[in-house]
């Protein structure tokens, strides 16, 4: 499955990751994962800066993105990555806990791909999870600049 | 020092003449005979009057009068022009170069002398002295100026006539505060002329003190019913008329305030014609009598004349050519500034279709030609005295009028339920109520002291507001009440509302001055609420965004986790009670999320704008149904939906009633086979439709039924019927939003009925 990409998770709640991440591992989409946990560090990984300042590979083929995080929010992320030219092209999903309507306006409004409501139920939310770990990182053909390097974690 | 008077005529009879009555009266006079003198005289000192001919030896009278005219210095001093030139077109050439009067000649003394102290009276009020004024009447002149002498010395003013008509004269141009009369004289006797003044509106509160040589009671009782106020035999000592003089005049009325013209003072008289002859006749009669006349030789010369020089009657022939009496009557008498002038319609033969045709025209009068012109001047005197005893009613009526709508002003001013002021339009205040006074803290004595001003009472930044209503003023003659401030006399703000008024043909401007402190107080703390409100409703938006967001995250995470927990453990470790308790756990998590999602959707329903429309019920009900298919699947029921109005109200709001009503009536009738469930409108209820739904499910206890629309409220155990208890609740809210209500009827295991009423799309 050489064709699995890079996927950038960022959520403030490390059992929200950790359930991501076992509904992934439980459907065997063995792409990478980078984790991180809040909305500044997010974009740090993206523009290279700080802890990632020495990262030579490409841009994630898909942002994960939940909205409400201490620091810089998700709908901050969300903002600049399609304000910038050449970070605009990742596709970004919001995966949040509610749907509340503001949210869903303002995210499609700056550019989001997906909005995903992280259902209550755990099978539901493997489900979803599984799904969006399918479409976006073995369907979706990436946009060129992300860099297809599977099985090799790191920065 | 006297007033002067500047005299220009080339006769040097008419010069002496006058000079010696108007010296009489009081003036100086510089007498000139042709124009080249008169315009020394004028640069020489200022005058009072000109008395000015026509035709004068160097030039013409009217070029001297434009002269006067268009110099600022000269052009203010009153013009009685003096000329044989007695026609209509010279009068109306000199009354258009600017002449204040013109008397033709031959002139009547009197009617001079009256015309000018009305002329000059006009110009200064302070002429006459501070002391009271009397009137002496004596042919004799040794006896006249004895009297003078101790009248002056007592302090009054004293004026002097020879004759009983001179005395009528000048009483009628000076209004003298008593009359001292000899009752022998050469002409009307001293009896004649108190009748004369005590048959004068305006003059018969004059006192008369009536002087005889003759002993007797006779003489005295004749007196006392002439009129006379007392009676004083001339061989008596001075001291004694003086003393009588004084006690007469301390019961007198005091003269003043606005008077009609005396009936005794000058007349003019506008005579017309076609018969030159007759008018000269006429003229020669009545100016023996001592009235001004005016001769037209046509009605149209009437007319003309008429717009330049006031007359006080008009004696017309009703036959003549061009303009006929009839029709000039008509056009006088269609003017109103003219309507009330008395006309006596003159006619050749005493006929009867003449006279009809007069008085239909308007006429107030009507004479034969020859009749005798004693007849005529009597006639002529009753319309005088007729128009006197007229306009003097009219006087007293406008007087009281006036004095009334004053009482009434002063009345509403002092009510004191509104500040109230008086001032012009220029800014000035000249008069306020104590509620005005009090509200800015001046005394009357400050606002006497003239000092403050309307315009400039406001701060700087409200001037803007007195400019533009200053500005309606001037266009509209009122100002549309608006929001001010005044500053108190102790320099703090008054908020005040204010509506200006212009009083009718004047620049009196009163305004309505409301203290708006309260208002404002009011108006701030509203303010205030407004602002707290909205702060609290986004409070209330961002903390429902937090429930909404951080007390879900937790509930997911404990059913990730058992979930977790399930698969890491193989199911034969867990013991069947364990199992149990992991699902209750999973179940409670659940129910909580549900909870929290339907607390979430009511306090939304208080926050959202509700956006009205007309609504079709009958597409509204048929997708609610169609929403509830999951619910209905497998289960047999009976929909009976009745054809439904168009009501008003905010479509995805009303919506959310339908689908909790009908849920509800889909979920409470699941026992039964088959359900029935019926939708329908129970007819009105002050205006507005009454629309019900109802199931033959599990119904309710009516004593519970206050508790049915409560938040978090169920009449059901939750194993019985699932839910949370906040769709009634949501339903209520709605329709209270609505301006609704809602209420339920309901027997327990026959089914219920929830009605809720909506304002209908069109009235019936």
């Amino acid at each position: 499955m050489d064709s699995l990409k890079r996927i950038l998770l960022v959520d403030d709640s490390s059992r929200d990751t950790e359930l991501v991440l076992e509904a992934f591992a439980a459907n065997h989409l063995a792409n990478e994962v980078l984790s991180v946990s809040d909305g500044a560090e997010a974009l740090d990984y993206l523009y290279r800066r700080g802890p990632f300042a020495g990262r030579t590979n490409g841009q994630p083929a898909l942002v994960l993105l939940d909205l409400k995080m201490p620091k810089v929010d998700g709908m901050e992320v969300l903002r600049q990555i399609k304000g910038d030219p050449e970070l605009k092209v990742i596709p970004v999903v919001i995966m949040t806990s509610s749907r509340e309507e503001q949210d869903l306006v303002n995210s499609y409004q700056l550019g989001v791909n997906a909005y995903v409501v992280k259902p209550m139920k755990f099978t539901e939310f493997v489900e979803a999870a599984t799904w969006l770990g399918a479409f976006w990182a073995v369907l979706n053909e990436a946009p060129p600049g992300s860099v297809v390097r599977p099985m090799s974690r790191g920065t | 020092m006297r007033p002067r008077v500047l005299i220009a005529d080339d006769s040097l009879t008419v010069r002496m003449d006058i000079s010696e009555a108007l010296q009489s009266a009081g003036f100086d006079t510089v007498l000139c005979a042709d124009l080249r003198s008169a315009r020394e005289a004028l640069a020489r000192e200022g005058y009072v009057l000109v008395v000015l001919d026509i035709l004068l030896p160097d030039g013409d009278g009217l070029d001297f009068l434009k002269e006067l005219r268009s110099s600022p210095a000269t052009a203010q001093i009153p013009v009685l022009l003096l000329s044989t030139e007695a026609e209509v077109k010279n009068r109306v050439r000199g009354m258009g170069a600017g002449a204040d009067e013109y008397i033709g000649k031959p002139y009547d003394l009197g009617q001079v002398v009256a015309r000018a102290r009305a002329l000059t009276r006009a110009n200064s009020n302070d002429a006459v002295g501070p002391g009271r004024r009397v009137l002496v009447i004596d042919d004799s002149v040794t006896f006249r100026k004895e009297l003078k002498r101790s009248l002056e010395a007592a302090g009054y003013n004293v004026w002097e006539a020879t004759t009983g008509e001179e005395g009528l004269a000048l009483a009628a141009a000076d209004r003298p505060d008593a009359v001292v009369v000899d009752g022998i004289l050469p002409g009307i006797d001293g009896r004649t002329v108190v009748r004369r003044l005590k048959s004068d509106a305006t003059l018969r509160s004059t006192p008369c003190l009536l002087l005889t040589a003759a002993e007797g009671t006779d003489d005295e009782l004749r007196a006392f019913e002439a009129g006379a106020d007392a009676y004083v035999r001339k061989s008596e000592d001075l001291g004694v008329i003086l003393v009588r003089l004084a006690a007469l005049l301390r019961g007198a009325i005091v003269a003043g305030g606005e008077t009609n013209p005396s009936l005794l003072g000058p007349k003019r008289l506008l005579t017309v014609d076609d018969s030159i002859t007759y008018l000269q006749e006429l003229g020669s009669q009545l100016r023996q009598e001592g009235y001004d006349v005016v001769l037209a030789k046509s009605g149209e010369e009437a007319l003309e004349l008429l717009e330049v020089q006031p007359v006080d009657c008009i004696l017309l022939d009703l036959i003549m050519p061009g303009l006929s009496g009839q029709e000039t009557c008509r056009r006088i008498k269609q003017r109103v500034e003219w309507r009330n002038i008395p006309l006596v319609m003159l006619t050749a033969r005493d006929d009867r279709d003449g006279m009809i045709e007069g008085i239909n025209a308007g006429a107030d009068d009507y004479i034969a030609k020859s009749a005798d012109f004693d007849v005529l001047k009597a006639r002529l005197r009753a319309q005088l005295r007729r128009k006197h005893f007229e306009d003097e009613n009219r006087r007293i009526r406008e007087q009281l009028v006036r004095r009334e709508t004053e009482a009434r002003f002063q009345r509403l001013t002092h009510s004191n339920i509104i500040g109230v002021i008086l001032g012009d339009i220029g800014g000035r205040l000249t008069d306020a109520n104590d509620t005005f006074l009090t509200m800015l803290g001046y005394s009357r004595a400050e606002l006497e002291s003239g000092k403050l001003r309307w315009d400039e009472q406001a701060p700087s930044e409200w001037r803007e507001q007195t400019k533009t209503a200053v500005e309606q003023l001037r266009s509209v003659g009122s100002a549309i009440p608006y929001e001010n401030e005044y500053f108190r006399k102790d320099g703090s703000r008054l908020a005040t509302m204010v509506g200006l008024v212009l009083m009718e043909d004047s620049d009196t401007v009163v305004g309505f001055v409301l203290d708006r402190t309260e208002h404002r107080l009011a108006e701030e703390k509203l303010k205030r609420y407004a602002v707290a409100l909205e702060e609290s409703n986004r409070e209330l938006e961002s903390f429902s965004y937090s429930v909404s967001h951080d007390l879900r995250a937790p509930l997911r995470h404990v059913q990730g986790y058992i979930e977790l927990l399930t698969r890491e453990t193989a199911a034969s470790q867990l013991s069947d009670k364990a199992q149990r308790y992991l699902q209750t756990i999973t179940d409670a998590s659940i129910e909580m999320g549900q909870l929290i999602d339907d607390l979430l959707a009511f306090s939304r329903m208080n926050q959202i704008t509700l956006h009205e429309s007309h609504v079709g019920l009958d597409g509204l009900v048929q997708a609610t149904v169609r929403d509830l298919e999951t619910a209905t699947q497998g289960r047999n029921i009976d929909w009976n939906i009745a054809p439904l109005p168009e009501v008003i109200g905010d479509p995805s709001a009303l919506k959310q009633v339908l689908v909790n009503l009908i849920g509800n009536a889909v979920k409470y009738s699941r026992p039964r086979d088959p359900a029935q469930i019926e939708i329908g409108c129970a007819g009105e209820e002050d205006g507005r439709l009454i629309l019900f739904v109802r199931d033959n499910g599990v119904g309710f206890d009516m004593q519970y039924a206050h508790k049915l629309f409560g938040v978090f409220q169920r009449l059901h155990r939750a194993d019985e019927f699932e839910g949370t208890g906040i769709g009634l609740a949501i339903v209520q809210r709605v329709i209270a939003r609505h301006h609704g209500r809602v209420w339920a009827e309901g027997t327990l295991d026959r089914g219920a009925t929830f009605y809720f009423t909506l304002r209908p799309a069109t009235t019936f």
